[in-house]
Formats: C-alpha cells, sequence, structure tokens
C-alpha cells in the first residue's frame, strides 16, 4: 500500500469502507455502497477512486428504461464519473470507470479511449484487458485487438478462447499466414481438451475457409477431408459445399461435379448447387451463353426437373437460359402448371425475366394468350385437348391473379398488349367465393393505376376475409397508408401490437422498417414534415442499434467457437447501411432537409383546423403526462410507487423540423450511403443537391461525375449539369483553384462550345419517346431559363411545350412523371389555368389514376360510397 | 425459390417475414444470438430477386437435458409464397441439420391452437404430435400446442 500516491492514501478506517464500497458493488448491495461511499467523501471529498466507485454504484443501481425521478441521477453519476479522472487521473479505476459508463452509452469511440488509458495505469488487469479488446475489435482497430489478444493469452494461456481470440485478430487485421500459425500452435491442445463434437465442427470450418480465403486452396481441402473423415465435421450442407467449390478450384472436375450431386440430393431447392454442378461442365450460367452452351444447360436442367420433380428450382432457372421460342414454349409450361395449382405468386416469380425486355413480352403474350383460352374454354395444354385443372379453391378467377404483375414503375397496364382489354376477373361480382388473393390482386391494379383510395379499399376487403392474417392485416395497413390514412392503419396494425402501448412504440421496438417507412412517406405525403423526420429518424436508429448488437458477440462467439459466423457477422456489420431498408429511409429524409433548407418557412407549420384541434388535443395530453409525471417524481422521491418511464421528449418531431442545421443533417445520413452505395446513381444525385446547397462546388461536381460515370443519360443528372453551369456562371467570388478545376473538368459533362440550349435539345432529340428523358429536358430548359432573373415571360409556355411531347403517341408517362411535369410547370410560374387544364390532360390519359381527378370528381365519388373513413381522399392536383 | 442455409446477411430479411407474418416478432439481436450459435439450422426461401419470402428459425435447446434437443423459435412464409411447399422444406433442412450437425434426438415446436395451416404442416406433412397443451402461452392470451417429432436415430 505504500506505494500509493498521496492523495489516493486513505487512513485505515476510510481504506476499509473502500474495500466495503467495492464488495458491496459486486453484490449489487447498491444501497449500502454508497453509504459507504458517502462516509469516506464526507472526510475526503476529492478521493478520486471514491467518486468513481460511487458514480458506477449509483448508475448500476438505476432501472431501466430510465424514469422520470432517476433520469437526472444518471446525468449526475456521469458527472461524478468525469469528475473522478479529473481528482486522480493516473487511477485505473477512474478511467475504467468511465469507460465502463460510455461503453453503456455505447459511445464506444470514448469507451475505447477510457479502456486504454486505464490498462496504461494497471497492465496485466483481465477484465481491463478483455472489454478493451471487443471495444478494439468494435471499432475496427484491428491491430491494437492483435496485441491486446497476445497479452491476454500471456495472462491466460491455458485457456482455449484466448488462442481462438489471437487467430480470428489476426485474420480481421488481414494477415492470414499469422492467423494460421497461431491456430496450428495451439491445435494440439484442442484434441485433448473439452470441446464439444459441435465446437470443433465450427473451428474446422472456419479454418477451412480461412485457408481458401487465403487462396491456399490444397490446404483447405486437405484439411477439410481430414475433419471430414474424423467425423468433426458432418458432410450435410456447407461442409460439402465447400468441397466441391474446392474440387473445382483445384480443377478435379469430375470428382466436384460428384460432390454437387451429392449436395443436390441433400437439397434439390438450392440454386447455387445446379451454378455450381453446371461449372463442372464448362457451364457458367451467370455469364451470357452461346447457342451450344444454351441447350446443353437446357438439356441438363430438364433431366434435373425430372429426378426432382418436387423442385421448381431446374424449371425456373431453365426460363432465365432458355431464348425465343424455347423460352416462349418453357414459360408456357411454367405459367400453366403454376396456375393449375393455383401458385398465387406465380407471376410474382415470373416476373424476375422481366429485365430482359424481350422476355417481358413473351410472357405478355404468353398471358394474353392464357386469358383469351380460359375465356373460350380452350385448352391451355400443347395438345390442345387436355382441359384446365383449374384448383377448386381459386378457379378461373385466379386468372386475376396474372392481372397486376407489371415491372415496378411502369404504367399500369400489366403486360404490353393486354392494357387495351376490359379485366374480366377484376371486376366479377362473386364476394363469397372468392379468396383474400382476388382483392389483393385488384387492390395491386389499382395501386399502380394511381387509385390509392380504391385500391386501400380493395385491400381491406382482402383483409376482412381473413382477420386472423396479419400478413393481410399489414398489407391493408400500408395500403391506407399510401391513401393518406394513419390513423385507420395505426388502427389496424394496432390489431397485432403488444395492448399496453401504442403500436407504434411497440413497432419501433421490434424494428419493423417497413412501417416506419411507410407511415413516414404518408405524413411527408400529408404535409406533415415534423412527423416524417420524425419517423425516418426512428428507422435510422434502428440500424444504429443494428450495429450497436453486435457488441456482445465479440467475447461470445470465441466462447461459442461459431468464428466463421463472426467474420461474417463483422464483414456484415461494415456494410449494414448498404441494405435497402437505410438507402431508402436516409433518402427520404434527405429529401424532407432539402426542402427545409430551400425554403425554412416550412417549419412554421399551417395547420388545418382539424390538425389544430388534434394539436391541442396532443398538447393537453402531454401537458397531462407531464403533469402526472412530475408528480409521480415528487412520490417516487417520498419513496412511493408509480415512476413512469421518461416520455419521449419531441413526440411529434417539432424538434427534429426546427432543425438550425437541415444540410448537415442530411449529409450525415448521406456519408453512409457515400461508403455503400456508392453504385446507386441515387446516392450521387441526392449528394449533389446537399453539396451544391452547401456551396462545395467541387464536392458537387463529383457527385455529377459519379453519376454520369454510372449513367451519363440519367434524366435528374442531365437537370443537375445545367443546374451547376448556371451556379457556378452566376458565382463571382470562386477561389481561382475551383474555378480552374470546374473548367477542366466541366466539359466532360457539358462540352465546350455546346450552348446550354443545344445541350437540352440534343438530349431531347437522344429520347424522343422515353417520358422521364422529356421531364428531364423541361427541368433542364428551366434551369437554363433561370439564368435570367425574374424568368422570361415565355417561360412556362416554352416548358409546357416540351412537356406535351409526354402525350404523344408512344410515349406513355407514368403517374410519378406526370406529377413532376407538373411540379416543373410551376415553378416556371404556370398560372391556375394552365395548372388545371395540365390536370385534365393527365385524367384524360390515364383515367384509373385518381390523383388527377378534380375534387369535385372526389367528392362525388365519396358521396356516392358513402362516407370514406375520415374523408381521406385528396385531389392532390 | 432458392432454399438454403441462412447467413448474417438474411437475418434482416427474415425479420421482415416475420414482422409481416407473425404476431411473435424480435429483435434483431435474437437472431444473431441464433445465427451466431447455430449457423447450420436456419433457412431461408429466396425469390429471383434476393428477398426472402420464407424462412425457419431454428436452435438446439440450451438446458442441459440427456437428449440434445432440436427447437423451431419461428417458422413463416410470406402470403403470396404459401402453399407451394416451401414451409415442408425448410422444415425438413432444418431437421436434417439438427440430426446431422447437433445429433438431435427430437424436434420441438409450439403453434397456436387454432392455427389450422400450421398444425395441418406439422401434424400431416411432417408427422409431429401433440405432447402437451400451454394454457395461456401466447400473449394474447390464446393457448399453445406443444408439438415435436422423434428423430430414429442408428443406436
Ligand atoms: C404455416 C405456414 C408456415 C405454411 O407454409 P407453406 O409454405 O404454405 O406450407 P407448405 O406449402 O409447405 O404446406 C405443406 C403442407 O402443410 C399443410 N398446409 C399448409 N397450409 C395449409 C392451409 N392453409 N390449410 C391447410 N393445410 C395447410 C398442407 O398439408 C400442405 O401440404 P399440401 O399443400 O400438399 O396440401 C404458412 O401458412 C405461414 O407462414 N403462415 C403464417 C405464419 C404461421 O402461422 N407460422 C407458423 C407458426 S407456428
Amino acid at each position: 500500500m505504500s506505494h500509493l500516491p498521496k492523495h489516493r492514501q486513505l487512513p485505515d478506517k476510510e481504506s476499509k469502507l473502500f474495500k466495503e464500497l467495492l464488495t458491496q458493488y459486486e453484490l449489487k448491495g447498491y444501497k449500502k455502497g454508497l453509504k459507504a461511499a458517502d462516509t469516506i467523501l464526507k472526510k475526503f471529498p476529492n478521493h478520486g477512486e471514491t467518486l468513481a466507485l460511487k458514480a458506477l454504484t449509483l448508475y448500476s443501481s438505476l432501472p431501466s428504461p430510465l424514469t422520470v425521478s432517476t433520469a437526472p441521477k444518471q446525468d449526475e453519476a456521469e458527472a461524478m464519473a468525469r469528475l473522478a479522472v479529473k481528482k486522480d487521473i493516473t487511477s485505473h479505476i477512474t478511467w475504467h470507470v468511465l469507460g465502463i459508463l460510455a461503453k453503456s452509452r455505447k459511445d464506444w469511440d470514448e469507451a475505447s479511449r477510457a479502456f486504454a488509458m486505464a490498462r496504461k495505469q494497471d497492465n496485466d488487469n483481465i477484465p481491463l484487458i478483455r472489454d478493451s479488446i471487443s471495444l478494439y475489435l468494435h471499432t475496427r482497430q484491428y491491430s491494437q485487438a492483435v496485441s491486446a489478444r497476445h497479452h491476454y493469452l500471456l495472462l491466460r494461456p491455458q485457456i482455449r478462447s484466448s488462442w481462438l481470440g489471437l487467430v480470428v485478430a489476426h485474420h480481421l487485421d488481414g494477415d492470414i499466414d499469422e492467423a494460421l500459425r497461431a491456430y496450428d500452435g495451439f491445435a494440439d491442445c484442442m484434441q485433448t481438451d473439452g470441446a464439444t463434437g459441435p465446437e470443433k465442427s465450427q473451428v474446422c470450418l472456419y479454418i477451412v475457409k480461412l485457408c481458401m480465403e487465403g487462396g491456399k486452396h490444397e490446404e483447405a481441402l486437405r484439411r477439410l477431408e481430414k475433419g471430414l473423415a474424423d467425423k468433426v465435421i458432418s458432410p450435410r450442407g456447407e461442409a460439402s459445399q465447400l468441397k466441391a467449390e474446392l474440387l473445382f478450384t483445384l480443377g478435379r472436375r469430375e470428382e466436384a461435379e460428384d460432390a454437387y450431386r451429392a449436395l443436390l440430393e441433400q437439397n434439390p431447392d438450392n440454386l447455387e448447387y445446379y451454378r455450381g454442378f453446371l461449372r463442372t461442365k464448362g457451364l457458367d450460367i451467370t455469364a451470357s451463353l452461346d447457342q451450344d452452351a444454351t441447350s446443353r444447360v437446357l438439356a441438363q436442367l430438364s433431366t434435373f426437373a425430372e429426378s426432382y420433380p418436387r423442385s421448381s428450382a431446374p424449371r425456373r432457372l431453365a426460363l432465365d437460359i432458355a431464348q425465343g421460342e424455347t423460352f416462349r414454349t418453357l414459360a408456357r409450361d411454367y405459367l400453366v402448371s403454376g396456375l393449375e395449382k393455383g401458385v398465387p405468386s406465380l407471376f410474382v416469380d415470373v416476373k424476375g425475366v422481366y429485365p430482359d425486355a424481350s422476355k417481358m413480352s413473351v410472357v405478355g403474350e404468353v398471358v394474353e394468350d392464357i386469358i383469351s383460352n380460359v375465356q373460350k374454354d380452350v385448352s391451355l395444354h400443347a395438345d390442345g385437348l387436355t382441359p384446365l385443372r383449374l384448383p377448386r379453391s381459386t378457379d378461373d378467377s385466379s386468372v386475376g391473379v396474372l392481372l397486376p404483375c407489371a415491372p415496378p414503375g411502369s404504367p399500369p397496364q400489366p403486360f404490353p398488349g393486354v392494357q387495351a382489354r376490359p379485366r374480366p376477373p377484376l371486376h366479377r361480382t362473386r364476394a363469397h367465393a372468392d379468396p383474400p388473393e382476388i382483392h389483393m390482386a385488384k387492390a395491386m391494379v389499382l395501386k399502380r393505376a394511381g387509385d390509392a383510395q380504391g385500391a386501400a379499399e380493395a385491400m381491406e376487403e382482402a383483409r376482412l376475409l381473413d382477420g386472423q392474417d396479419r400478413f393481410l392485416n399489414g398489407k391493408a395497413a400500408k395500403y391506407w397508408l399510401r391513401a393518406g390514412d394513419v390513423k385507420k392503419a395505426e388502427d389496424l396494425v394496432a390489431m397485432f401490437t403488444k395492448k399496453d402501448m401504442t403500436a407504434v412504440a411497440d413497432l419501433t421496438d421490434l424494428q419493423c422498417l417497413w412501417f416506419l417507412q411507410e407511415e413516414g412517406d404518408a405524413y411527408r405525403r400529408n404535409g406533415n414534415l415534423a412527423m416524417a423526420l420524425k419517423r425516418y429518424q426512428a428507422l435510422v436508429n434502428v440500424f444504429q442499434d443494428y450495429e450497436d448488437d453486435q457488441y456482445d458477440f465479440h467475447t461470445y462467439c470465441m466462447r461459442r467457437m461459431t468464428l466463421a459466423a463472426y467474420v461474417s457477422l463483422m464483414r456484415y456489420e461494415d456494410q449494414l447501411r448498404s441494405h435497402p431498408g437505410y438507402f431508402k429511409g436516409a433518402l427520404a429524409a434527405i429529401g424532407v432537409y432539402l426542402q427545409l433548407s430551400d425554403k425554412p418557412d416550412l417549419k412554421e407549420e399551417k395547420l388545418t383546423p382539424e390538425e389544430e384541434a388534434e394539436r391541442k388535443k396532443a398538447a393537453k395530453k402531454a401537458q397531462k403526462a407531464d403533469q402526472k409525471a412530475k408528480k409521480a417524481a415528487a412520490a417516487a422521491s417520498d419513496g412511493k410507487k408509480e415512476d413512469p418511464p421518461v416520455p419521449d421528449a419531441d413526440p411529434l418531431g417539432q424538434q427534429l423540423l426546427k432543425t438550425e442545421t437541415p444540410l448537415d443533417d442530411a449529409l450525415k445520413l448521406w456519408k453512409p450511403l457515400e461508403t455503400h452505395a456508392a453504385a446507386r446513381i441515387e446516392t450521387w444525385l441526392a449528394g449533389y443537391e446537399i453539396q451544391i446547397r452547401r456551396k462545395l462546388f467541387l464536392a458537387a461536381l463529383q457527385c455529377l461525375q459519379e453519376s454520369a460515370a454510372i449513367d451519363g443519360e440519367n434524366p435528374d443528372l442531365h437537370r443537375q449539369i445545367l443546374h451547376f453551369h448556371r451556379t457556378v456562371s452566376a458565382a463571382t467570388d470562386l477561389p481561382s483553384a475551383v474555378k480552374s478545376t470546374i473548367e477542366a473538368t466541366l466539359p466532360s459533362l457539358l462540352p465546350t462550345g455546346t450552348t446550354p440550349d443545344d445541350f437540352n435539345a440534343s438530349f431531347l432529340s437522344r429520347h424522343p419517346a422515353s417520358s422521364a428523358h422529356i421531364l428531364g429536358a423541361a427541368g433542364g430548359l428551366l434551369e437554363i431559363k433561370r439564368a435570367s432573373n425574374p424568368l422570361p415571360s415565355n417561360t412556362s409556355a416554352e416548358i409546357l411545350a416540351v412537356l406535351d411531347k409526354l402525350f404523344s403517341d408512344g410515349v406513355s408517362p407514368s403517374i410519378e412523371v406526370l406529377q413532376k411535369g407538373r411540379s416543373v410547370l410551376e415553378e416556371a410560374g404556370a398560372d391556375k389555368a394552365v395548372l388545371e387544364a395540365w390536370r385534365e390532360r393527365c385524367r384524360t390519359k390515364l383515367p384509373l389514376a385518381w390523383v388527377f381527378a378534380s375534387k369535385e370528381e372526389v367528392e362525388a365519388r365519396n358521396a356516392s360510397e358513402g362516407p370514406v373513413p375520415n374523408g381521406t381522399v385528396k385531389a392532390d392536383v | 425459390m432458392d432454399i438454403r442455409q441462412a447467413t448474417v446477411d438474411d437475418l434482416l430479411g427474415m425479420q421482415n417475414a416475420n414482422l409481416l407474418n407473425l404476431p411473435e416478432n424480435y429483435t434483431f439481436k435474437y437472431y444473431l444470438y441464433h445465427a451466431l450459435t447455430w449457423p447450420e439450422l436456419s433457412y431461408v426461401a429466396v425469390d429471383p430477386r434476393g428477398r426472402v419470402v420464407g424462412y425457419i428459425l431454428a436452435k438446439m435447446e440450451e438446458e442441459p437435458s440427456e437428449e440434445p434437443c432440436g427447437h423451431v423459435t419461428s417458422i413463416s412464409v410470406l402470403r403470396p409464397y404459401r402453399r407451394l411447399g416451401l414451409a415442408n422444406k425448410l422444415m425438413r433442412q432444418a431437421q436434417e441439420a439438427m440430426v446431422a450437425h447437433y445429433n438431435a434426438a427430437k424436434i420441438t415446436l409450439h403453434v397456436r391452437k387454432s392455427n389450422r395451416a400450421a398444425i395441418s404442416l406439422y401434424r400431416d406433412t411432417l408427422g409431429f404430435e401433440v405432447h402437451l397443451m400451454e394454457k395461456g402461452y401466447y400473449a394474447d392470451g390464446e393457448d399453445a400446442y406443444g408439438m415435436r417429432y422423434l428423430f430414429q436415430r442408428p443406436t
């Protein structure tokens, strides 16, 4: 004890109390611990380690989730821990406590720094090293993780997980040779100690994969075969797949073929097994195939289809491979047999061939033919005789399921050529016998056609036919959200959520991404940007939770020896935000922040009277809750019960909306897209919008270049290029370095010598029949006109002349394009009459698209159908 | 539909399908716990565009018992993909894996008394039997059947 620095020394009595404090902490005797701490502090208020332990004890005594009365205590504990470090900066205890608190706050960087400081003071402290290792791994400081692992191994050489941990750390640090050396160094003890069979199997497979990753295929195969021979690993599944891959890589094709055959015996529905098998025959179906190769693949697949009649995989794969007439025949067979089985997903399934335009139109023709034959009661079979055997439950109405299969974003007709016909199955009124699928199909068609309200009503009918089915419940809720009826949607989803909280709270806890996205979108469409941000941010937070969730597994997986799964977790988390759910949510939120940046007055909400009333009600409720909470807090500190969890400080998203830094908020969401969604043009289009508003011209220009590398003809990019040109031309205070870079780079996007007008005209002439490009050219023209302020008086007329092309023969504009066309007109200063005329043309062009209906029409429809819930059909245009 | 062993990359797709299909839901961490403890036992059915349309989330019982016992935590198939035999195939793959990798002697699961489709799948198609009834097992008060299937194992 004599080595203790002066400020840390305590007299005997206090020293005893300090030990008592430690013991009580470990025994979770928090009250007694705090008492001991206070007694010490009374005499030695500056004793850092006591302060630290008091902070830790206090912190640990708090309930989770925090309650109204305990929330301030958490802040108190945090402050105390910080103070403790100040008072005793060379104590491992003060740093350790600071680290523990940062860790529970999930501030991994601060925690990692604090633990590193603690270790400096107390090098061989086992729990400290263990936490440090996890934090290094968590924050991807792999070389530090390796040294900490080495250190740990020296202190605990007899424990298996300390060896395995070192192997994995080397692996993650990118040093596979060293990882294998470390493994072989301890492999011998592994044989004799008490690992279970499954544990040994995990380790063996991991090492095989490690070798493969390091390009050591021979060695991998040797280890794998030994594992199989010793029955350490089972030949079922992954081990055999690795073996097949290795044999193939090593050029032992016949053995590889046998291995794949064996795998197909285990699971004839695994597509990778078919691909692998075909590879051993020199047929790579992921690349393009010549005619000879195509027919060889089809022959193989058809053999497999016979061997495995219950598996649809070989037949479905054949559709991807076949071309021309062969494709037509196979597609027809596939569709007819699917119809006969009443497969509801049949056309969703066949939709996979859509990227290939010619196949898509063949499917369209086949469907057309099937529909007309069904109506004429003609056999669908090749012999022309065998009748169509539709399943009992669905009968011919299942053909209705054919309809809603248009590729995403296309106009409402399901297949090219099928558009013009009336849709008998859709309008047939056979309410009792129809399965929900018919209503779902109808709902999907109406949704695509632009009738959100009608779609929601149809989906509601489907739902009512099977109220127990959560799938239908969720679909109906989603459709109500699309129709703008948030309340109805929330009432529906509440049928399947916890009863003691709101549906939204439960779905947020359960990380229900689709709901957060859809409800955010619904709020955004309804103009409630505050709530839209609220939901989008909740979605973004879910991804933070997904990231934080990995923490416990840094130690857990070493113990369970699931090393390969652990490494795949690490790699997965590294690219977590490439997930389409994040992509979509982030882009939507960025869109709102851009709106806020452009029009700060959107932060001052204009409320309709109903919303005003709603708001008042909510405010009253919040006030009541607050009072109740305060009372409860008072009661709690009196030792009485009832202490509610801390309420959400911003339940209506007002604080989010009021942000002073919308562009920084947008940038924060965008950063992960830049790294993880760099292949998506939307990333760079959004990036441009952020950077140009931040006046970072070079960063904006780089976004344009990235977009151009993905798709130089993208219509939004086209408009952005013209926007950029205008913006930098008008900027007078560009630093010369910026200016010269722009001058050097911009010509790759907008050639020197080409005037903006020529650029726009030539863009339009390159894409005369594409509605998106026509819209892009209209937007481009607007950017050109904006060079003069105010806009020239003929602007809207000229833009209308471009947009007119959307209504030419052979152009099929989507609802979205037409809506955006209206926005361009509005931006160009078109007057009311022009906008109204625009609406009417859209209405005529797409008669099912109720978004283009007039107010009167909507009202008439609502009246004829009886009161629609909350009267939410709004004429948007 | 592609049927294959689930990987970490599939877990969010499984979580999504589970939230769409069933009232019993779990946070991501629980899926991680399964995938990082018994990586071989969970399977997914994936459509041509890579979307998880069906899954089985399975585990081994952790409580020490005489014989290794597998358990189905959750299984479901998106409605448009039902009656294609997917659940049947997913169950069989998971069962085979339990035996091959963990030497399982039996497999158990819980099912709502009113869930005709699932009971028919387990009992009629897969040969499970009801071995107990748990009153009020589910959050809404519905009773559960405990069902099980004993694997034939070479002795
Ligand atoms: C239960 C569920 C998983 C079945 O999935 P599935 O892929 O449709 O099932 P399969 O196609 O493999 O069906 C296999 C067999 O189960 C039985 N079965 C499945 N669905 C059935 C239904 N709706 N009614 C009666 N029997 C049914 C049949 O015997 C069927 O064989 P068959 O089609 O040759 O007659 C699916 O309906 C589902 O996801 N439901 C909602 C979620 C759920 O209830 N999960 C189970 C929780 S314990």
